[in-house]
């Protein structure tokens, strides 16, 4: 092919958007729906993924050193906690520290403290690099010479783990299935504007065209109608995003994540499935038509 | 030029359209295809584009040999032959200049020449000044007149016609005779089905009758010879 015929074929693909108008304009709706949807449906499962992050990772666990334990040699404690596996963090409370939390916490009550000098622990606190590992932790934090006690929510933990796995499979899931269902209504849609355009293939072939020839600027037109379809559902969703975020207050874990790091994900995928479903519909439902 | 050789066509649901056909065209000849509807000349036609395929026997235009043809060459044969058309088959959303393009831009012919081809041919039909209208704004005798433009602008060696007077007025319909009269007399095969007893009978060239499948008569400076 040569580089004039490539050529001519986008200006052919650029003037057929226009003089199919109506046929443009169907196309181009129904990919720009289904991407809206598909894209408003990525953006929550991103959020609902986060917050699930976020819940995740306060999970701690904490550990009580027995009151018997050397004060002097709580460093080596510390330092033997931080080396074991899996582990992110250490942070250590030491009981007059715990002591006035307990009294802001009492507030006016405080009083009641008086007289029993102070019955609270020295503590470390420690979070799982992977927070499924936390009950695994939490039993070699046990093991260590100069813990007493440990607690890390062990009645919540696996309740929590089954929800949240299952809202992200969900998620997956809900994506998928709208992915397939788009595609196939679009690819409809396109189907019926090249069959009113069978006439025209006919024609072309009559004429001496390639099939290559005449899929040429239905290539580039669907890349086109691809591309409108998924710019107008981005620019939609970025304008409600913002607003969404400006307007809803919320508070940690339940926040929604800055438009910029759903960006990337967002846009590509839009992107990728528009111009592949454009392309796909035009050249694919139009094959038979070449058979003259 | 053309060669068909014992041709048969038999459609799939069973209808036996052309038995042991057989005939030979020069090139430079004038040929018409006369015969009642339904005798076949239509597929007489369309055999020679390749728009049908024979049942048996074979066809050759213009060296090529179209029952062997291959999938791809197809394009390209069709290249050499202009085909006008009854219902004229213009691409309706491109302008009488493209339309007649576009046979040329297949080519691959650089814009220059299309440019230069494109003008000359519509000045030949006389329809210079509507080269930028649209098929739907012209009547039927110009939009008839675009599709003979774009089967000339490739100067192909044969025109093969089938009925492209049959949608036009007798004015229009002598209009479109007069010009393949003019690319007959340099040169160019011409063969051309119709019902149009006027143009046969005044024009005293070679008839072919075609009659429930069969070449009934075969007539230099012949006649229409059917009383419709």
């Amino acid at each position: 092919m040569k580089i004039r015929t490539i050529g001519r074929h986008t200006r052919e693909g650029f003037k057929n958007l226009f003089r199919n108008g109506w046929m443009t304009f169907a196309a181009v709706s129904a990919v720009a729906v289904t991407l809206f949807i598909l894209g408003g449906a990525m953006i929550l499962s991103l959020n609902v993924q986060n917050i699930s992050v976020n819940i995740e990772s306060q999970l701690q666990v904490n550990a009580y050193v027995s009151s018997s334990y050397p004060q002097k040699h709580l460093s080596t404690l510390e330092a033997s906690l931080r080396s074991l596996p899996g582990v992110r963090s250490v942070s250590f409370i030491s009981k007059d520290q715990a002591l006035k939390k307990m009294e802001k916490l009492l507030q006016s009550n405080a009083d009641l403290l008086n007289g029993i000098g102070n019955p609270l622990p020295d503590e470390f606190v420690l979070q799982a690099k992977d927070p499924h590992q936390t009950a695994m932790i939490a039993n070699e934090v046990r093991l260590t010479p100069g813990i007493d006690k440990v607690q890390y929510g062990q009645s919540v933990i696996g309740k929590l783990f089954t929800v949240t796995t299952a809202i992200r499979d969900a998620a997956v899931v809900f994506i998928i299935a709208l992915l397939v269902m788009g595609i196939f209504l679009i690819s409809n849609t396109i189907k019926i504007t090249i069959f009113t355009r069978r006439r025209e293939i006919e024609i072309m072939k009559l004429v001496g065209a390639t099939d290559g020839f005449i899929r040429g600027p239905f290539f580039v037109e669907g890349t086109l109608m691809g591309l409108f379809g998924a710019v107008l559902p981005l620019a939609a969703l970025y304008v409600l995003y913002r607003w969404l975020v400006q307007s809803v207050p919320l508070f940690p874990p339940f926040s929604l994540l800055p438009w910029a790091s759903v960006l990337d994900k967002v846009v590509i995928t839009l992107i990728a499935c528009g111009v592949f479903i454009g392309i796909w519909g035009s050249v694919i439902s139009m094959r038979k038509f070449l058979r003259v | 030029m053309i060669e068909m050789q014992d041709v048969w066509k038999e459609y799939a649901n069973g209808v036996s359209a052309l038995s042991a056909v057989s005939v030979s065209i020069k090139q430079g000849e004038f040929v018409y295809v006369v015969g009642p509807s339904g005798a076949g000349k239509s597929t007489f036609i369309k055999l020679m584009y390749r728009e049908e395929r024979p049942t048996r026997g074979s066809i050759f235009v213009g060296g090529f040999n179209i029952e062997r043809l291959r999938e791809r060459q197809i394009p390209v044969m069709r290249r050499h032959i202009g085909v006008v058309f009854q219902d004229y088959k213009l691409l309706q959303k491109m302008t009488v200049a493209e339309n007649v393009a576009f046979a040329l831009e297949v080519i691959e012919v650089s814009r220059r020449t299309i440019h230069k081809r494109v003008t000359e041919v519509l000045e030949l039909v006389g329809l210079s000044e509507k080269a930028h209208m649209f098929p739907r704004q012209l009547s039927g005798g110009e939009q008839q007149r675009v599709g003979v433009a774009r089967a000339l602008v490739n100067k192909p060696s044969v025109i093969i016609a089938d009925e492209p007077t049959g949608n036009l007025d007798p004015e229009n319909s002598w209009s479109i005779l007069k010009l393949f009269e003019r690319v007959n007399d340099r040169g160019t095969t011409i063969v051309m089905a119709t019902h149009n007893r006027e143009i046969v009978n005044a024009a005293k060239k070679r008839v072919l009758a075609i009659e429930a499948g069969r070449i009934m008569r075969d007539q230099e400076r012949g006649e229409y010879g059917y009383e419709d």
